[in-house]
């Protein structure tokens, strides 16, 4: 009987944690879903501003051309809707303002060295970057007295890792 | 004689500001207790001369003393009394004068908690804040002085232009009141908003705020107290300069996605950019500094966060004041920029130096070594590498290769929105990874089984949202990627929570008296989490109103109507009126609907300054999207409009308030310990 007892005590907490993972698990899906729910691939119209978006005003330094207002950017959208009426793709109209106005009109630039030069410095810092910080870990690793050894976890911030524990003791405890 | 008070007031705090550093850093190097005494008070009394220059000026500008040439280039008699105010900073010279009075009010804060702990610092971090101090009221009181009055020069035909100078020319007189009156230019259109209220005192009480840290960095290397104690304080001015830094930047991102039009709140702008750098550096810092003080590791590494957090301050400040880059949220060009950049370099190669002297010398080496790949420290450490990368990647891109194209190759470039993102989107998927491992990890050291086994049910939760995420549609791999790495180290953050609550639980607590009682109990731990949760919730905002945002633009007959997605935007009306202000008003009047009922009236609009028209939009806000609609142009017959569908959009505004209150969570206990530990000392 008390072993029953036990049995349904068990079998109750262990109902009671597997709906709580349900019941997370479902939170997930429908946060998930609300997500999903709120956006829909883009969908636009308007193919000026789709080629419009990418080129800069050439009056106001920095101001994307589908957002600026001035006399010279709404001469520059009826520009881009004649020559994409006239067949051109977004490619051939950005490429016909550059050839005129220069790189300064569009966001990437188009001048292959100039290009090359925006994409690779970055890149090659983060790449530096992170091949310094592992040469260090190899090295550090490769050191006899840096193996892992009580020291490095013992007095590691005592607040902290005593916090830690007591907490995972204390979910030991629950289970 | 309220512009005589002010200059006075002035020129006091700047002699005051001279002195404090010269006597403070003799104080300090020739150990002389009074130098240091009579340096930290003529410091202290900065702050009182620059709150009367202060209110000199907004007297002036509530008062409409026209006279002052600052008042009548940012005021007109039809300005309300709060931007009356607000033009304290509505313009260069009010602005850096306000810059001084925050500096001073920072420095007055920092003597005052931390002049008994940490005393042998004190001296030259008093230096340091006092020479940056001094550079400041320099240029307000001999290049862009706020206290400069109109004069008409004797001999002067009528109607002849009036000098703008802060003494008094030989023979001059004052011009008509009424001429000047009538003459008053207004404050700029972009800035009559709420968002400019508040935006700019937060981003420059963010920027100041890195001096702090900047000065404490500096006196260690200065007094060679290189121990782990200077970083305590230095974290925690950080922490603080961070919490304004952040606020202004959600606010700054607020006021673009209301005033400029564009349906959007982040353009990359180089002047945005700027003040978004020495966040990156600020935030590698507030984590690599919690290496060194648990660890003694990072020292080196540390203090160069710290002057690159300080540089790209003065840089970004350098940018947006000296006219070098044009962009909306810039300062005109004027003669502060070549003092500026020369500052700049002077203060940031001092700062080096001492680095690298200290360095040779060997007091700069680390009590501990990196043991194990999957340690906190090293996650941290990788966490830093992102950051970094993302700093050169937007520094490249905003200011190094456009100076260089021009410099070298004699070529204008722009680099737009595309181009950062193809950095950034992967080092911000990479950066919430981190945030999610890098907490599970222990110091020291950890085994990749125990590593794998505290990871197993954010993964789990992670791998349901993604799939839950694919069959409502969304197949786009950076979505997905995105969406994944955001909710990973959401579900880490929460994971942690609701471990330590429900440990708590078992002191049969209910759950939100465990939850209170465990943020109180470690408020720097979980303070941390909720920030991590802002974070996360701001990138889930990102990720949908950028990549998922609907934008068309259609041209309405009156009473004709357009469906876009499950929405359909009726022209009803249009308006023109004349506001108290002078500006006219055209209006449009909108109905939206949806599912063929009537949700919101809109009335979109352009406000037609004298010189600029400004593009009001109409929004339908909710926590699924925001409908904002602009009107292009048009008539009572017919109008265009611009619409766009921004999905999940409010989320990066809740998210910020999150991120805000996560880390007033964590940075108030330090605070109070800190008042106890000094009462009792």
């Amino acid at each position: 009987m008390m072993l029953s007892a036990i049995t349904r005590e068990l079998d109750f907490a262990a109902a009671r944690r597997w709906t709580w993972r349900i019941l997370v698990a479902l939170f997930a899906v429908c946060a998930s879903l609300g997500i999903g729910r709120a956006q829909e691939n883009r969908a636009s119209d308007t193919a000026v501003i789709r080629v419009a978006e990418r080129m800069y005003c050439p009056v106001c330094e920095n101001i994307p051309l589908d957002e600026c207002q001035t006399t010279a950017c709404l001469e520059w959208k009826d520009e881009i809707a004649a020559q994409l009426a006239a067949g051109r793709n977004p490619q051939e109209v950005i490429n016909s303002f550059v050839a005129r106005f220069g790189d300064h009109v569009v966001g990437v630039p188009q001048d292959p060295l100039i290009r090359a030069l925006t994409f690779a410095l970055p890149l090659l810092a983060t790449l530096l970057a992170l091949g310094i910080g592992l040469r260090g870990f190899r090295r550090f690793a490769g050191s006899k007295q840096l193996s892992l050894d009580a020291e490095t976890t013992v007095d590691a911030d005592l607040s902290d890792a005593s916090y830690r524990q007591r907490l995972e003791q204390d979910l030991r405890a629950l289970r | 004689m309220l512009a005589e008070i002010g200059l006075s007031a002035l020129a006091i705090a700047f002699a005051l500001a001279v002195y404090a550093a010269a006597v403070s850093a003799l104080g300090g190097r020739k150990q002389l207790a009074r130098w240091q005494l009579s340096g930290r008070n003529a410091a202290l009394l900065t702050f009182p001369a620059l709150v009367l220059a202060a209110a000199v000026l907004v007297i002036a500008l509530m008062t409409e003393q026209y006279q002052l040439s600052y008042v009548y280039s940012v005021t007109d008699p039809q300005t309300p009394a709060l931007y009356r105010f607000t033009a304290l900073w509505g313009s260069q010279r009010g602005s850096l004068l306000f810059w001084s009075l925050l500096m001073s009010l920072f420095t007055f804060t920092a003597i005052a908690l931390n002049w008994r702990a940490e005393r042998r610092l004190m001296p030259y971090a008093i230096a340091t804040m006092m020479a940056t101090l001094a550079f400041f009221l320099g240029l307000s009181l001999f290049l862009e002085n706020p206290f400069e009055r109109w004069w008409l020069l004797p001999g002067a035909a009528p109607g002849a232009q009036e000098v703008s100078s802060a003494l008094i020319p030989p023979l001059a007189v004052a011009p008509s009141e009424a001429a000047l009156r009538a003459g008053a230019q207004g404050l700029n259109p972009l800035l009559r908003h709420f968002g400019m209220v508040i935006h700019p005192p937060m981003l420059y009480l963010g920027f100041v705020g890195f001096t702090i840290p900047f000065a404490f960095a500096l006196a260690a290397l200065a007094a060679g107290e290189l121990s782990s104690g200077w970083i305590q304080a230095t974290r925690r001015w950080s922490l603080i300069a961070w919490i304004f830094l952040s606020l202004g930047l959600i606010l700054g991102g607020r006021w673009a996605y209301d005033v400029l039009g564009w349906g959007g709140y982040w353009g990359w702008d180089p002047v945005e950019n700027a003040a978004f750098l020495p966040w990156l550096v600020g935030t590698a810092f507030i984590h690599s500094a919690m290496i060194q003080e648990k660890r003694g590791m990072l020292k080196l590494w540390n203090m160069l966060l710290v002057i690159a957090a300080f540089s790209a301050v003065m840089f970004g400040t350098f940018a947006t004041r000296s006219g070098v880059i044009e962009s909306v949220h810039s300062f005109a060009r004027s003669e502060v920029g070549f003092p500026m950049l020369a500052f700049w370099a002077v203060i940031t190669l001092i700062a080096l130096a001492l680095l690298l002297w200290r360095w040779g010398r060997g007091e700069l080496r680390d009590e501990r070594q990196f043991a194990n790949l999957l340690s906190r420290e090293s996650l941290f450490v990788l966490n830093n590498v992102v950051f970094i990368a993302l700093f050169i990647a937007i520094f490249w891109g905003s200011f190094g290769l456009p100076i260089i194209s021009e410099l070298v190759f004699d070529r204008e470039v722009t680099i737009g929105a595309e181009t950062f993102e193809f950095f950034v989107v992967p080092l911000f998927i990479a950066m919430y990874v981190l945030m999610g491992v890098a907490p599970l990890s222990a110091w020291g050291a950890t085994s990749l089984p125990r590593l794998g086994a505290a990871l197993r049910p954010p993964l789990l939760l992670t791998a349901l949202s993604v799939l839950a995420l694919a069959l409502s549609g969304t197949v786009l791999l950076v979505a997905t990627a995105g969406y994944g790495a955001v909710l990973f180290a959401a579900y880490v953050a929460l994971c942690e929570i609701y471990r330590g609550v429900k440990a708590r639980r078992r002191l049969e607590e209910s759950w939100p008296r465990a939850l209170l009682a465990l943020v109180r109990r470690n408020q720097r731990r979980y303070g941390g989490y909720i920030v991590h949760l802002g974070v996360t919730v701001i990138g889930i905002g990102i990720i949908g109103s950028t990549i998922f945002q609907t934008e068309v633009q259609h041209t309405l007959e009156r009473g004709g109507s357009v469906a876009v997605r499950d929405y359909r935007l009726r022209y009803d009306d249009f308006i023109r009126a004349r506001a108290v202000d002078g500006r006219m008003m055209n209006i449009s009047v909108v109905t939206l609907s949806r599912d063929g009922r009537e949700i919101a009236r809109m009335r979109p609009r352009i406000d037609d300054y004298e010189q600029m028209p400004m593009t009001i939009a109409g929004a339908h806000s909710t926590l699924e999207n925001d409908f904002y609609v602009l009107l292009i142009g048009g008539d009572r017959e017919r109008a265009a409009f611009r619409i766009y569908i921004n999905p999940l959009v409010n989320l990066v505004w809740w998210g910020g308030l999150l991120l805000i209150v996560g880390t007033v969570i964590a940075v108030y206990p330090k605070v109070s310990r800190q008042r106890k530990r000094e009462t009792a000392g």
